[in-house]
């Protein structure tokens, strides 16, 4: 099967997940914060981190704009993480659409700028979303006042229980990222790799 | 160089920007917060609306000249309105107790027009104890859904009714009034203790 017929494949079944995400199960997947949180949001970073990889190879920008690119993939992040802005996205169907655009524009430029910049650059970047998690789900655990009026404390306390297991899991994911990174022979690899690429 | 360094660093400034516009200055971040720091800085005039009372007589919030502490409801709500008050039922019990009490008015405004009507909440209120003649439920009297939400909005009350439920998310915040008729003080019983919510009022009541 060529190149260009398994993209498109992955594209249709992407876009079959997206309309089934936002619209077909939208209902759903806002009625509870844990699924709201943890299933629709996550999944739309998830589309856009597969289409960043198929076809976001290309994206080599210099280092100053990668940073730029991640300082606003991290201030999205943290801008759907607010509890006014999950309530209003719980409320507003369109708004909820705008997040989940937002969020694959998001994994999108994640995938492509992680992938071709420096070491350091990835491991800030992954340690500090793993440190957000963490925070934010110690917060909503720790919280005894309702944050999101369209949910309940029950299901704030659950969302931050596994917000926490992901936070750690991605610090775990940054620790590899890291020793990987920093073993000289990875590196050449990786070096060779890019050579092959040009 | 100084390029390299000044775009990232006007980024990260200008997404800082947009957080504290969304959030009042990092105040706000959720519905609740954000809708009472919209309707504006204390001290401020208490909107006016029609209501009328459990005996079914109609009045309106700026015509007493005493203090008064206003709150929200519903009577279908499951645990929350009651739970406030509750709280607000200790709290007029311990004003009641001294000599200032005669200053101060207690307003219970029920939020749900379709389904609360005079009997519902003359029925609730004799759920309190019998001597509570300074405490007065009121529905709302020859008014619009839509009046009712402008009014809201510029009280600082969240109000969102989930469609599939018919359940109200709102604001639990209690406003205390001046007998000018300002907003001088907004109470969170999620957050203030009784003893500070009467330490409050006692204070204002003695100024």
């Amino acid at each position: 099967m060529s190149k260009i017929i398994k993209h498109n494949i992955i594209l249709l079944g992407l876009i079959i997940a997206f309309w089934i995400l936002s619209y077909t199960y939208n209902d759903w997947l806002c009625e509870t914060m844990p699924r709201h949180q943890l299933i629709q949001l996550p999944s739309m970073i998830l589309i856009g981190l597969i289409l960043g990889k198929i076809f976001g190879n290309k994206i080599k920008l210099e280092l100053q704009w990668s940073i730029s690119i991640l300082i606003i993939a991290a201030f999205s992040v943290v801008f759907w993480m607010i509890p006014r802005s999950i309530d209003l996205a719980v409320i507003h169907a369109d708004f909820n659409r705008l997040m989940h655009v937002d969020m694959i524009i998001t994994g999108f430029f994640i995938q492509s700028i992680l992938k071709n910049t420096i070491p350091e650059v990835k491991i800030t970047f992954l340690g500090m979303i793993s440190s957000m998690t963490i925070a934010t789900g110690i917060a909503l655990t720790a919280f005894n006042l309702l944050l999101c009026s369209s949910f309940t404390i029950e299901q704030q306390k659950e969302t931050g229980k596994l917000l926490i297991i992901i936070g750690i899991l991605l610090y775990f994911f940054t620790l590899i990222t890291f020793f990987r990174e920093s073993n000289p022979s990875t590196k050449n690899q990786q070096l060779m790799l890019s050579q092959t690429d040009e | 160089m100084i390029q390299k360094i000044f775009i990232p660093i006007f980024i990260l400034f200008f997404c800082l920007f947009i957080l504290s516009k969304w959030t009042h200055n990092f105040t706000a971040f959720t519905v609740f917060s954000h809708t009472l720091e919209s309707a504006g800085k204390l001290p401020r005039t208490m909107p006016d609306i029609s209501l009328i009372n459990q005996d079914g007589t109609p009045f309106h919030i700026k015509e007493s000249n005493k203090y008064k502490m206003i709150n929200f409801v519903y009577l279908n709500c499951p645990f929350v309105c009651h739970k406030v008050n509750n709280q607000l039922e200790q709290i007029y019990y311990n004003l009641t107790s001294n000599s200032l009490s005669t200053k101060i008015d207690f307003i219970t405004i029920s939020f749900d027009i379709k389904n609360d009507d005079i009997k519902k909440i003359k029925n609730y209120r004799k759920l309190f104890s019998d001597d509570i003649s300074g405490w007065t439920f009121a529905l709302l009297y020859q008014t619009s859904q839509k009046e009712f939400d402008f009014f809201l909005e510029k009280l600082g009350i969240w109000k969102y009714t989930i469609p599939r439920t018919g359940l109200i998310n709102h604001s639990i915040y209690i406003f205390l009034v001046s007998p000018e008729n300002n907003i001088i003080k907004v109470f969170d019983p999620a957050r203030d203790t009784e003893q500070y919510i009467i330490q409050q009022i006692n204070s204002c009541l003695k100024s």
